[in-house]
């Protein structure tokens, strides 16, 4: 049976199939659609309820905050950012794995995408939505937090349109908006399915009104294509868009560390990395708890594997780079950043970023390792730990080493934001288990067009050379 | 739509007899002596030009070569299928690194009428400072090192490319699958590097990390607008029928379009970085750029290396027409020049935006010498992988 379900040799005379376990559309459909519609399973309950309980850790810590005030994080003088905008752009990059998987791996005619990209989408809006809390409850007084948002108001106050701060609230929540747009646009056949599979009449009743009206004629599908196409198109830049806004949070300032011209490039190669690290994560649970060997196969997870190798790369590259101007500018206190970073009080961080981001993803040049899912499993939590450092040493290795060495500190988080960490996984897998129990884990409809069936004129040459010898 | 096979015909893969692609290496020849020989007659009348000219000359076809040395490398690392009927005229492109390596020369000779670090006598704390990295013997040792490893892997992907037309061996392709990740990376760093030290470095105070991925970015768009234009004559010889069809062309002209627009992305990141933060350090390359006679170089090549194409290529119409799409490509060449002509020339004349005749002579002499080793290459082997195992997948693809 293992043997069977081995689709990561592709002869270079073809292509290996994507899916597996012989399935045709029907068969696909059953094996969707079946966990929606069986009784909610012990094990849903097993991953639900912790998740619930680690959410209302979030409202817990989040309360005390607001009762408290930002007094309760581990801020001091120098460190004014700590985990709140660390947690925030540690989330924000997770979300970047869907919409590269739905649009631009799209763009690019990557059909293995079919099998993940409805988890992933799903998975960037979840994970936007933790990202969106921090900088929420970041700003001391909670009550006017629409500040943020340019609302005419009777006093003529505006926020400040030159800052970054701004620009990200406009980013994050345009991209929210059309990642949301987009996973939407793309469940309305599968919802239909769903609808049409209904034994009850409140289900029929609820799908029916999300899938609003779909009824598969060639007109729908000639929309709907045109309309994913569209989305993709739009949605590509705001890939790019989102995380070089967020980094220049950080790059448009005048500080050693952070002011740097890579910063756009750089952070969308790392937000890229972690999200595909976050895909990696769930599916691998996915897979087994919805027994989806033949539809997630093997290749699914290798080639996840090799985009994470390679934007891994690309952000060791961009740490390497850092390094080599910071030496090559000849500007003091370029240099002293990079080097209190490698050999400073944050020493520790700084290390377990490299080893976690550049260091331990060269094990996937070995296929052995791309291929196996316990250490790919391992590799992912790697990975996100790696990614989560990383913003913690730009943000705080940054700030703790003031200009004036009398305002030098120590950063230290305490108990508080620790449980909003948490807290926030807990919103995080809260939402994923709610998707896994009412909606299709697996594109049905997108999958069955890279079935063979999907292809009328299958078998046979679709060109001869004449004349070749 | 027809159901049975296409039959396309195998002596399309040859250059027909009497087709003027076949004097390309002659022609290309006649152009470099012609163009070399003029530059270096002027050469006497203002030396500093003569360099600075020949400067963005060998920037503009280094970055052609190792723009196509990447995408060849990418095609086998990402098993691509609908690019193998374009790779074989990549694999002539980078190739054309090999002789590139004679352009070279001339570059180091004038060293110290183009560098402010050779004046080692003047120099202030920092530059003296970065003698580690920059230096002639730096330049000529690094200089040595990136062009062993392009010239080597340019030369290993074609020279087995070209094999497999006569053994049909698929293990050649295995072979080169496996290299391709790792020369990504090798290609990665020198590239990044030896922008560094030819161009970045011409300001010796200045720096910018993104500088090796601007310089990336416009060799890539640099060598899809070639691809485009060379798939266009060649088919206009009547070669490449029902190899290289219009899906194709479409799928460089997205490609072309994706890329002008990750330069302008690359290129906005590092203005707009410098400019917000406003460092003296950092704005002094910009400041030179945006005021006096740069200005308006400034001003266009934002709207016609960005703005315009951005608005013309971005139809399918457009990218599959022949017509539109080979003055696309063709207009994005002249851009990639006049991009170069904006980081080099303003080392030379800071204030004042001039074109002399040396910068045409030496792109001609330059430019001939690059062709001259593409046409030799491209006369010398079949136009396309004529037995790579994914040959009938590239030429049977089609768009959505």
């Amino acid at each position: 049976m293992a043997h069977q379900l081995d689709n990561t040799h592709e002869p270079v005379e073809g292509r290996a199939p994507l899916i597996l376990g012989g399935h045709d559309f029907k068969s696909l459909t059953g094996k969707v659609a079946e966990p929606l519609e069986r009784k909610t399973p012990l094990g849903w309950w097993l991953c639900f309820l912790p998740s619930v309980a680690m959410l209302s850790v979030l409202g817990i810590a989040v309360a005390w905050l607001f009762w408290e005030g930002v007094g309760i994080w581990g801020l001091n003088n120098p460190v004014g950012w700590g985990w709140a905008i660390v947690n925030f752009v540690f989330w924000v990059g997770i979300g970047h794995a869907g919409t590269l998987i739905s649009a631009i791996l799209f763009l690019f005619r990557q059909k293995w995408r079919t099998s993940i990209n409805r988890s992933a989408e799903a998975m960037t809006i979840f994970a936007v939505m933790c990202a969106l809390i921090f900088p929420g409850i970041h700003v001391g007084r909670v009550w006017v937090a629409y500040w943020m948002f340019p609302l005419p108001n009777q006093m003529a106050m505006w926020p400040n349109f030159r800052s970054p701060l701004i620009w990200d609230v406009f980013a994050v929540s345009t991209y929210a908006t059309v990642s949301l747009l987009f996973w939407y646009v793309g469940l309305i056949p599968d919802l239909a399915t769903i609808r049409d599979r209904a034994t009850s009449r409140l289900k029929k009743i609820i799908y029916g009104l999300f899938a609003l009206g779909w009824r598969a004629s060639t007109r729908h599908w000639q929309h709907y294509e045109r309309a994913y196409l569209i989305l993709a198109a739009l949605a590509t830049p705001l890939v790019l868009s989102v995380h070089s806004i967020v980094s220049m949070d950080f790059a448009a300032s005048q500080l050693p560390g952070w002011h740097t011209t890579i910063f756009p490039p750089y952070f969308v190669a790392g937000a890229i990395f972690s999200g595909f690290a976050m895909v990696v994560t769930l599916m691998v649970i996915c897979r087994k708890a919805f027994k989806m060997e033949a539809i997630l196969t093997l290749r699914h997870f290798e080639n996840m594997a090799k985009i994470i190798m390679v934007t891994g790369m690309m952000v060791g590259y961009a740490y390497a780079i850092e390094f080599f101007i910071a030496a090559y500018s000849g500007n003091p206190y370029e240099q002293f950043v990079f080097i209190n970073r490698a050999f400073g009080p944050y020493a520790w961080a700084y290390w377990i970023m490299v080893g976690c981001n550049v260091l331990s993803p060269q094990i996937f040049w070995f296929k052995r390792f791309r291929t196996n899912l316990k250490v790919l499993f391992v590799m992912s939590i790697f990975v996100n730990i790696g990614m989560w450092f990383e913003r913690f040493v730009i943000v705080v290795t940054s700030l703790h080493r003031d200009f004036l060495p009398s305002s030098w500190d120590y950063y230290s988080p305490t108990f508080w934001d620790v449980l909003t960490l948490i807290g926030s996984f807990g919103l995080f897998f809260t939402m994923f288990c709610l998707f896994a129990r009412f909606l299709p884990m697996v594109a049905m409809a997108e999958v069955k067009t890279v079935l063979p069936g999907a292809d009328p004129h299958g078998d046979g040459p679709k060109a001869v050379i004449q004349g070749a010898d | 739509m027809s159901h049975g096979p296409r039959i396309v015909d195998a002596a399309q893969m040859d250059l027909p007899a009497g087709s003027l692609w076949r004097r390309l290496p002659l022609f290309s020849a006649i152009a470099a002596i012609v163009g070399i020989g003029a530059s270096f007659a002027m050469r006497a009348g203002d030396e500093k030009q003569f360099y600075f000219s020949w400067l963005v000359a060998f920037l503009y076809f280094m970055s052609l070569g190792l723009g196509a040395l990447l995408f060849v490398l990418i095609q086998y690392a990402t098993k691509t299928g609908w690019g193998i009927v374009v790779r074989r005229l990549a694999e002539n492109t980078a190739a054309g690194l090999i002789v590139m390596v004679l352009a070279f020369i001339p570059v180091y000779i004038g060293l110290d009428k183009m560098y402010a670090w050779t004046d080692e006598a003047h120099l202030d704390e920092i530059v003296r400072g970065k003698m580690w990295f920059l230096g002639a013997e730096n330049y000529i040792v690094f200089g040595v090192l990136y062009f062993a490893v392009w010239i080597f892997l340019a030369w290993w992907f074609r020279a087995g490319s070209v094999k497999q037309d006569l053994t049909g061996d698929h293990d050649l392709t295995r072979r080169r699958i496996v290299v391709a990740g790792p020369a990504i990376v090798l290609v990665a760093l020198t590239l990044t590097f030896a922008s560094f030290h030819w161009a970045m470095s011409l300001d010796p105070h200045w720096y910018s990390t993104i500088f090796g991925v601007y310089y990336f970015a416009g060799s890539f768009v640099c060598v899809f607008a070639f691809l485009s234009l060379v798939v266009l004559g060649l088919r206009r010889a009547g070669a490449l029928e029902g190899f290289v069809t219009v899906e194709h062309r479409h799928d460089l002209g997205k490609l072309l379009f994706a890329f002008v627009v990750f330069w302008a992305y690359i290129g906005f990141s590092q203005f707009f970085l410098i400019w917000y933060a406003n460092i003296p350090e950092e704005t002094e390359w910009y400041l030179e750029r945006m005021h006096h006679g740069w200005q308006p170089v400034t001003i266009f090549l934002a709207v016609g290396h960005f703005g315009l194409p951005f608005l013309y290529l971005m139809s399918r119409h457009i990218k599959r027409n022949k017509l539109t799409l080979g003055l696309g490509a063709a207009w994005m060449l002249f851009m990639h020049f006049v991009d170069l002509h904006w980081v080099v020339m303003p080392a030379h004349h800071g204030k004042e935006f001039g074109v002399t005749l040396l910068d045409v002579t030496t792109m001609l002499g330059v430019g001939g010498l690059f062709l001259t080793a593409f046409g030799f290459c491209l006369t010398r082997a079949k136009l396309v992988p004529a037995k790579d195992p994914r040959l009938i997948e590239s030429i049977t693809f089609e768009n959505f």
